[in-house]
């Protein structure tokens, strides 16, 4: 994709204003049932709206002020976020507040009007099972590989890293790692793309990526594109534009982006937007969703789209912003 | 972050314009909703975790099963009332009964229950986390008769089991109908987990064996809905795991697990989910049938027989070509994957790899068309000469090349790995 915006046909267009209209408009729905309905993903959504913007090249399009005022109302004294006010304490909300607050440089409200950025890094480094090596999201002991990168990505954007047991976090990943190259959920699981995404981003964030079997892994993630362009999460699986987030920033890392077609993932990404009413879906003519938008705009970036903001594969967060806190 | 909850997968778009009537509605549900919410908050505010609180959490968890919070809320209720007794760092049980909290020497904190705010709860790496914290508060120790008789202690022991036993029949009876209508939703799959630990702690280990006994039966229910459902295949291998530990007096179910993926697979040859939990059963299974050498080669080539006869009626199903991967993976990296061929000389793993490249070229004859047998002979070519520890001769070079144009021309999609390995391996014409 080398041709500059307004050459691209209009099929390949993105709906860049529709898209930054739709998000500001996400929290003008409190007449919708599901605006409620989700208010327990309200931090993660801020986060990937956020995201989206910067991507999108409309960084100040959500007010800076009232973004930190939010992400703060909803820490606790333990020093980990909820989802929004009045919900508990959780890994992803923690994570997607430290993301946010790194995103509009903020970080230090942390000390000024937050608990500390150490108070923060406990609560995380508390969720290590330290027999394991693993996180929990919570008190209540879910472990996923997502709450062990979640870990790995908010300690890092604090510089906090050694408050956990990095080498057992890392056995932990190995122990998870299947002969199809992939990693599951824990060990034992089936790979899938969104755990791969986990995995391989921590054991970069560890610099511990001698431990990826690169050509195997390439070769299974390089298959989940399919007629039609988009990528599915697991073998035999349908395709879906969140997929083209964690299939595409995992060969990113591992330096494969090549051994898929990137025009047919644009083209596929492109097709899944409501131009219209802006946002993105899981496939052609589904419902649009933050989630999807995001991970759309972000693969679209990382394919080097025209006119986008680069992403960092690993954070999934602009790359201005790690390169400034963490010399990415 | 990964969270797929609340994300609209699969859902048609349509016109995002409501009618005044839709309006309406949604407006009366929101009221409803949200006057539940703040009935339930009113009462965390002031520190209760009543019955009355608990069937608040049944009614808005029935409207909104992603709710996490209301989960929590509903297990502090559980634990600082309904339950015969308080355990100590009972909200911080782990899913996985492995864990053990004497590794952990982080900040110690106030007892886990029933405290008004979830701000100041203690994480699982304090002191009061973890499994073994299951000896009685003594707080709630005092609140029985002092000094009773034998015969008391054991009759409130039995009308303690039968409480808790009755409660957590009643939670596992509540999520089914929320698991059916949202299979892949985190909070309830783990909820669910909870309270089966709850049962493990709680209760002795014959009767809380019973309860999770009949976990394996809504694995298989929810993997019958959808084969390939990861939450429900993560599920039963944990039911297995805690089924077959000493804390409930269990022993190896391999063979009957190993079992259960052959049904899957009859049913559906493509269900990959299960080819992959077969891979991950036979070491086990081998080991724990004490086979031989002999045992072992025979398994290798029932396993083969089984796959290839799958390949010849769907070679264009990836599932069961990364099967046939990890069974020639047992032949070429034995390091890796020993369980079928750990004593296999050389000689062995070379006649066993010719013959399944021979068997793949055979499918050509019906199939000149499908992508994945070429790349399987390219692959198992090289790593034939791997094994010999040669250059590929004239005529595997040949073929190697006509194999790489087949790729090229029939996968044009991955068109970038074609030329990596074409240089790789000095390919180019």
């Amino acid at each position: 994709m080398s041709q500059s915006f307004t050459q691209l046909p209009e099929e390949l267009q993105l709906a860049t204003s529709a898209h930054v209209k739709y998000i500001q408009s996400l929290d003008t729905r409190k007449d919708e049932y599901d605006y409620w309905l989700t208010e327990h993903l309200r931090l993660n959504g801020l986060y990937w709206g956020l995201t989206a913007l910067h991507l999108l090249g409309h960084p100040d399009a959500l007010p800076r002020a009232e973004t930190i005022y939010f992400v703060l109302s909803c820490q606790h004294e333990s020093g980990g976020f909820g989802a929004a006010p009045g919900h508990d304490a959780h890994m992803l909300s923690t994570v997607s507040a430290v993301q946010i607050l790194a995103t509009v440089d903020a970080l230090d409200e942390l000390e000024t009007r937050g608990k500390g950025k150490a108070q923060v890094g406990q609560y995380i480094a508390n969720l290590q099972n330290r027999e394991t090596g693993t996180f929990a999201g919570d008190e209540w002991g879910e472990e996923d590989t997502r709450f062990l990168y979640g870990a790995f990505n908010a300690l890092s954007l604090l510089g906090l890293l050694d408050l956990i047991d990095v080498d057992k976090a890392v056995n932990h990943i190995a122990a998870c790692a299947n002969f199809d190259g992939g990693y599951g959920v824990n060990p034992g699981a089936e790979s899938h793309s969104g755990q791969i995404f986990t995995c391989v981003a921590a054991l970069t964030i560890a610099g511990r990526q001698d431990l990826i079997d690169k050509e195997r892994l390439g070769r299974w993630l390089s298959e989940r594109q399919i007629a039609g362009g988009g990528l599915n999460g697991r073998p035999e699986k349908k395709e879906d534009v969140c997929y083209s987030w964690w299939v595409l920033s995992s060969l990113e890392m591992i330096g494969k982006t090549h051994w898929i077609d990137k025009d047919q993932l644009i083209a596929f990404i492109l097709r899944c937007q409501d131009t219209e009413k802006g946002g993105i879906s899981d496939r052609p003519g589904d419902m649009v969703d933050v989630w999807h938008t995001v991970f759309g705009v972000a693969g679209l970036s990382l394919l080097r789209y025209p006119g986008l903001q680069p992403v960092d594969e690993v954070y999934c967060m602009p790359k201005s912003t790690t390169a400034r806190l963490l010399g990415r | 972050m990964a969270d797929q909850g609340g994300s609209q997968h699969g859902i048609a778009r349509t016109s995002r314009v409501r009618t005044e009537e839709q309006k309406r509605r949604d407006l009366e549900r929101i009221a409803k909703y949200r006057e539940l919410e703040d009935q339930v908050r009113a009462h965390i505010a002031r520190g209760e975790y009543a019955p009355e609180v608990f069937q608040l959490t049944s009614k808005l968890l029935r409207l909104n099963p992603e709710y996490y919070t209301i989960w929590n809320v509903r297990r502090r209720c559980l634990i600082s009332g309904s339950f015969s007794r308080p355990l100590a760092g009972s909200s911080c049980l782990k899913a996985s009964s492995s864990t053990s909290p004497s590794a952990t020497t982080t900040t110690s904190s106030t007892s886990c229950s029933s405290s008004s705010s979830a701000a100041t709860r203690p994480a699982p790496g304090s002191p009061t986390a973890g499994t073994s914290g299951t000896t009685a508060d003594p707080a709630a120790i005092s609140t029985t008769p002092d000094a009773p008789g034998k015969e008391d202690s054991a009759a409130t022991a039995a009308a303690a089991e039968t409480q808790d036993l009755s409660i957590i029949k009643s939670e596992l009876t509540f999520t089914i109908p929320l698991l059916l209508e949202s299979p892949k939703c985190y909070w309830i799959w783990s909820y669910r987990l909870w309270i089966l630990q709850q049962a493990i702690a709680r209760l002795r280990p014959a009767v809380a064996r019973r309860i999770w006994e009949e976990e394996l039966g809504l694995a298989s229910k929810m993997l019958g809905k959808d084969r390939r459902n990861f939450h429900a295949w993560g599920y039963r291998r944990h039911v297995v795991q805690q089924l077959e530990s000493a804390t409930l007096e269990g022993s190896s179910m391999v063979e009957a697990e190993f079992a259960y993926t052959d049904k899957m697979i009859n049913t559906d040859l493509s269900n990959f989910s299960a080819w992959h939990s077969r891979s991950k059963l036979i070491p086990r299974l081998l080991d724990e049938r004490g086979a031989d050498d002999a045992a072992r080669r025979a398994f290798l080539d029932k396993e083969l027989a089984q796959i290839r006869n799958a390949l010849n009626v769907g070679p264009e199903d990836q599932s069961l070509w990364y099967y046939h991967q990890f069974l020639i993976l047992n032949l070429v990296a034995p390091e890796q994957h020993p369980a079928m061929t750990l004593n296999f000389t050389r000689e062995d793993r070379v006649a066993y790899l010719t013959r399944e490249i021979d068997e793949i070229k055979e499918l050509l004859e019906d199939y000149d068309d499908v992508k994945l047998i070429y790349e399987g002979l390219f692959e198992y070519t090289l790593y034939l000469c791997q094994l010999e520890e040669r250059q590929p001769d004239e005529i595997e070079r040949a073929d190697l090349v006509a194999w790489l144009g087949k790729l090229k021309q029939l996968d044009p999609m991955r068109n970038g790995r074609w030329a990596d390995l074409e240089k790789e391996y000095g390919l180019k014409e």
